[in-house]
């Protein structure tokens, strides 16, 4: 099994508040790995740690370790930060289309790009599209509005999005935290489609969905990975009492 | 499973299940006990009563998978919970059974107080003894997670399996020279493999305590192979002994 992403002996804070302590593990290309943990237990942080957006948080910062993609550290000074986060797709809890039409969410990032022609830019909006699951419901209004679709739309076309710039690895934050179960299971059906091309990263607080969806699961708590492994060994037997006591809700 | 939940109606339904679980296994040693005393006492009432008391073990079966089902769809356990779920449910399924086996007991019992005393019925309480021995531990073994009283039930099965052999070769001896008797003898041969299955059920019941504890499956281990052993058989697995 390849691995996408390697997280070696992690610790992060915010200033001076240590939010991650001493995380090590690696993730499996092509597969699905759920960050599970009550709030507050560093797995958005972490997730976040992958494409450095908490770069933007002021004091935020790495205090040790080192986090490889495809074997390539990316806290090093030199990476091109823009590139990181082409190669590494987020998509949030909160579906955020722009004020556009669907088609310019699509081309959005291509054009910023300064990729402008017309037909290339055709055949990647249909293409991300097509792999989000959404072309055969807005095929016929490409150029109406983002916000006239359903919740579920939405998000489906932030994900087209995302893959519209061929990442390798799709971050996702909770990215069905704000839609009904029927529009949940489209997006956990998509997952199970794009984990063929993508390696995907999802945050989630519904058990059930990291049980539906994931190859992998870590539970982490206090900022501490305290147990990761394939999934089912997690929600079936898992090692640590910790793990136990959340995934059965006898937690605290 | 020693925590309370956050959600306390699945502590409620937990317990129900587990209650249910206690009832049946109690109704069902029950039935067991009455089916042989009626047998050794020759008391025919005994046994009727095993018979007509069949359906509330089965009503209790129902009743504990209804539960069952009922908390998997309500509250999707996991961990130590689902296997709680799903052992209770097979813990029904194998008391059922051995309501049954009592019931066939009490059904041959009946047959056998219908007629002249039969002295060989004698031979089959020490069975009886070691087979409700074995059904208490296994049950103690459940309801404590009990995984070394457990893991032990298997190999003082093999005992059981020994005196259930020694019966029936008993028996037939005596079937050659039955004296009309022939019919209850084998009533009583029936008897004893009633109490032998008792045995395997309460053997089942022990697995299923190890899988609810440690989510070890050790049912069907002695089909493993062991590891070859000699060092002329080609190629042997590293740690043989």
């Amino acid at each position: 099994m390849q691995t996408a992403i390697q997280i070696q002996n992690v610790s992060f804070a915010y200033g001076s508040k240590q939010v991650l302590h001493d995380v090590s593990m690696d993730i499996p290309a092509r597969q699905i790995t759920a960050f599970i943990g009550p709030s507050g237990c560093g797995k958005s942080t972490l997730l976040r740690c992958f494409n450095r957006i908490n770069d933007r948080i002021p004091g935020a910062h790495l205090t040790a370790g080192s986090i490889l993609v495809h074997d390539i550290d990316i806290n090093r000074r030199d990476i091109d930060l823009q590139e990181l986060r082409r190669r590494i797709g987020m998509v949030f809890q909160k579906y955020n289309p722009f004020a556009k039409s669907i088609y310019e969410n699509v081309a959005f990032s291509l054009r910023v790009e300064g990729r402008t022609k017309r037909s290339e830019l055709d055949g990647v909006v249909e293409n991300a599209l097509r792999n989000a699951a959404l072309w055969d419901e807005v095929k016929d209004r490409l150029h109406a509005s983002a916000f006239g679709l359903s919740g579920g739309q939405q998000q489906r076309l932030c994900i087209a999005r995302a893959i519209a710039n061929q990442p390798d690895i799709l971050l996702m934050d909770e990215p069905c935290a704000a839609l009904d179960p029927l529009a949940t299971l489209k997006i956990e059906e998509l997952l199970m489609e794009l984990k063929k091309q993508y390696t995907i990263i999802i945050v989630t607080h519904n058990m059930g969905q990291a049980t539906r969806c994931s190859d992998k699961t870590a539970f982490m708590y206090l900022g501490k990975l305290i147990e990761y492994g394939p999934t089912m060994q997690l929600f079936e037997n898992p090692q640590n009492p910790q793990t136990e006591a959340y995934v059965t809700g006898t937690f605290g | 499973m020693q925590n309370q939940h956050i959600f306390r109606d699945f502590d409620k339904a937990i317990e129900a299940l587990k209650g249910e679980v206690l009832a049946m296994a109690s109704l069902a040693r029950q039935s067991l006990e009455r089916a042989m005393r009626s047998l050794l006492e020759r008391d025919i009432d005994l046994a009727r009563s095993v018979i007509a008391d069949d359906s509330d073990v089965d009503d209790l079966e129902r009743k504990i998978d209804q539960t069952g089902l009922d908390i998997l769809v309500r509250f999707h356990p996991v961990a130590s919970d689902l296997r709680l779920v799903i052992t209770s449910m097979k813990m029904a399924h194998n008391l059922e059974r051995i309501s049954d086996h009592a019931v066939n007991i009490a059904k041959r019992s009946k047959k056998i107080c219908k007629t002249a005393p039969l002295e060989e019925a004698a031979l089959a309480e020490p069975l009886y003894t070691l087979a409700d021995k074995l059904l208490r531990d296994a049950l103690m073994a459940y309801t404590d997670t009990n995984i070394e009283l457990a893991e032990g039930l298997k190999a003082r099965d093999k005992e059981l399996d020994r005196l259930h052999k020694q019966m029936i070769a008993s028996l037939s001896a005596r079937l050659e020279d039955s004296d009309g008797r022939s019919e209850n003898l084998l009533h009583l041969i029936f008897v004893a493999r009633s109490i032998e299955r008792i045995g395997d059920l309460a053997v089942n019941i022990g697995e299923d305590s190890v899988f609810l504890g440690e989510a070890r499956d050790i049912r069907h281990d002695h089909r493993k192979q062991p590891p070859l052993t000699t060092e002329d058989s080609g190629p042997v697995a590293q740690g043989g002994i």
